[in-house]
């Protein structure tokens, strides 16, 4: 079944890829500040330090989440009529949200990081106020309410077109024999980011609250482990399911610019089954030096970390391999990003793995380690899938063409990203903490290195994003998003 | 050791990455009947996957044996303390129930905090990180660790605890086996 995307649908799609975008070069700006401040080529105050620390983290995995959605969306459109109206109440939670969160750091001087560590938002309200903890606090609870009830709307709609969220995962071909090929890539991704980040988002909720009530009445108190628990169910899975949103665009353009089909054969199908359950237990990593958890759940966290990666090396990054291999594909500036982000998945999965093993965690947790390997995943993996899509959005609703400033800009964007996630797995490497914003004199270097770099991936992130401006222009003009489309 | 390991490792296997891809895009180039090139692929996988599954066994099986968690652990590599030590995080200080040690000592730190979740990072006097555990209200986690190098050691708080975080810093010394020398 191939349907068109509703026009208003297409119009929230823009409004998601314009507000991603000029967020993710405000965000990168803000890392830079970070980086140039430790490495003292700027000096501001620690307390400005942590708000803006706040504010990347929040911001950064609050816009993938957003530009990954308004790729689901685009896809799943295709497969499954949808209401507009459920995307467009998700964008005002968002937005709303992400106000709430802007007021409770630089009006309130919230500063106690996105992952808002219990019980440390109570402990900062009775030094500065609960404004700051409040405003934050609810502002995530109201965000997170808006994508769960997109989930829950996308889960009815799976269920009333395949008849479950098992089926849209291949269960009747993985455990029923049923031959032939699973739904759409664009289904079965969707399928498994509603399970898994419903989940994360319950849990988020219930920590959120639990915050929230701390602080009001400090004597409801929760478990500080289980509070643990909760935060990181949320937050890491919430991040790690933006790459299985954005991705999503890697099936759909990859097959259609080499005229290949990428069908959900058994394979395909184990793999997101894999994928489903692994990004739901894997959070345990984060907690590998809290001894007090029992071993055999950290030794978990080890084991499904490391066979998390196989899904995505074994298949998805593979298939990708496999597909453009003598494929006469034409390069352009979605299909190079689209290629090039599986290149920065499977990259920041090394490391990431590397540091789930609970010998190495115990000398580079919370180190520059960890955000090395999460801006290679993020930056060099969703991120240019996220730009990736703007360009080939115009390209397919209006006529944007491919220059020679794009492949520049590409260039530019990778070799610099390298530049910035090399400098902090080094700094990793030499135990530098991350989340301090002073350094010592033998960190400065690589902070340097980091923040020279971000001013060039700043550059390339302007370019990319006036080049998507410049192309909505035409957007409407061309045909309706599938030519052969029976609805267009 | 570990952090040496892990940079070399990430080196290697990104390099083994990046020729992959660089293969693919010459190749792109070239046309090729996919269910052939399927065939083909899907065949490699099965070696590529075992090949994996065998690296990531061979890494479990070296690790597991080395958890830095219990005192079964520890006194199996003969870490048998010799000296406990309480230490306790708040903002942004490490209270210690002891500051100085020798070489040799065996130490079991027994960390908790008394205000929000901190991190017990010990630092050699390289500036190495040697050990580190979660700090956190309510629990104590132990942490064991043997002084083999006299110095200047320092404990940074690695789990972020708001503004003062970066200050949260602890010097320690060890002195050589056998107490301070008079030199």
């Amino acid at each position: 079944m191939n349907e068109a995307i509703h026009p208003l649908a297409r119009k929230a799609v823009i409004w998601h890829l314009a507000v991603t975008a000029l967020v993710i070069i405000l965000m990168m700006i803000f890392g830079v500040i970070m980086l140039m401040n430790q490495g003292e080529m700027i000096s501001i105050t620690p307390q400005w330090f942590y708000k803006i620390m706040t504010a990347h983290g929040t911001g950064m995995v609050g816009i993938a989440a957003l530009g990954g959605t308004a790729i689901l969306w685009y896809f799943l459109s295709k497969y499954v009529k949808l209401n507009p109206a459920i995307l467009i109440v998700n964008f005002v939670l968002f937005l709303s949200g992400v106000t709430m969160v802007l007021i409770s750091i630089f009006v309130f001087d919230f500063s106690d990081g996105w992952t808002f560590l219990y019980p440390l938002p109570a402990q900062s309200a009775k030094m500065y106020g609960a404004a700051g903890a409040v405003f934050f606090l609810s502002g995530m609870l109201i965000l997170g309410i808006g994508f769960l009830l997109l989930y829950m709307y996308l889960a009815a709609r799976l269920t009333a077109v395949y008849g479950g969220l098992g089926k849209a995962l291949g269960w009747d071909i993985i455990f029923r024999g049923k031959k032939g090929y699973g739904p759409p890539a664009a289904v079965v991704a969707t399928a498994m980011v509603i399970i898994t980040n419903s989940t994360a988002l319950l849990a988020g909720a219930t920590v959120l609250a639990a915050s929230l009530v701390n602080i009001i009445n400090p004597a409801i108190t929760i478990d500080p482990l289980l509070a643990k628990h909760l935060t990181y169910a949320f937050g890491h899975i919430f991040a790690n399911c933006t790459i299985y949103m954005a991705v999503i665009a890697v099936y759909e353009v990859l097959s259609e610019y080499t005229k290949r089909p990428w069908k959900a054969n058994k394979v395909f199908l184990i793999a997101w089954n894999c994928s489903t359950l692994f990004t739901l237990m894997i959070y345990t990593h984060h907690l590998l030096m809290d001894f007090a958890v029992p071993k055999w759940m950290l030794i978990i966290g080890q084991v499904f970390s490391y066979a998390n990666g196989l899904p995505v090396m074994v298949v998805t990054a593979y298939g990708a391999l496999m597909i453009v291999y003598r494929s006469r594909m034409k390069w352009d500036f979605a299909s190079s990003l689209f290629f090039l982000s599986m290149f920065g998945w499977v990259a920041g999965a090394i490391p990431a793995i590397i540091d789930a093993t609970i010998v190495v965690n115990h000398v580079m947790h919370n180190t520059k380690w960890v955000p090395g390997h999460f801006h290679t995943y993020m930056g060099m993996g969703v991120v240019a899938m996220i730009i990736g899509f703007m360009y080939y959005f115009n390209k397919t609703e209006g006529n944007q063409q491919h220059r020679g400033i794009d492949t520049f800009t590409i260039a530019l964007y990778f070799a610099f990203f390298t530049g910035l996630v090399g400098s902090f797995l080094y700094a990793g490497g030499i135990s530098a903490p991350r989340r301090w914003a002073e350094h010592l004199p033998q960190w400065v270097l690589s902070d340097q290195v980091g923040a020279v770099s971000g001013i060039f991936i700043v550059l390339a992130a302007i370019i990319f994003t006036a080049r998507f401006f410049a192309g909505l222009r035409s957007v409407g003009t061309n045909v309706p998003y599938n030519k052969n489309s029976a609805a267009g | 050791m570990y952090q040496v390991i892990a940079m070399y490792a990430t080196v290697f296997f990104v390099f083994l990455l990046a020729l992959a891809f660089a293969f693919v895009y010459g190749e792109s180039k070239r046309s090729g009947e996919y269910s052939a090139i399927q065939e083909r692929g899907y065949k490699i996988r099965k070696f590529y996957f075992l090949g994996l599954i065998a690296i990531m066994a061979f890494a479990t099986i070296m690790t597991l044996g080395r958890l830095p968690y219990d005192r079964n652990q520890a006194e199996a590599e003969g870490i048998i303390e010799t000296k406990v030590v309480k230490v306790t995080g708040i903002q942004y200080a490490w209270e210690m129930s002891e500051e100085r040690f020798e070489v040799g000592d065996k130490v079991q730190f027994d960390v908790t905090a008394s205000d929000v979740t901190h991190g017990f990072g010990l630092y050699n006097e390289k500036m190495e990180l040697v050990a580190q555990t979660q700090a956190m209200p309510e629990y104590t986690n132990t942490v064991y660790y043997t002084f083999e190098e006299p110095g200047t050691y320092q404990i940074l708080c690695l789990e972020y605890c708001s503004t003062g975080h970066h200050v949260m810093v602890k010097e320690i010394v060890v002195e050589p086996e056998g107490g301070a020398s008079d030199e």
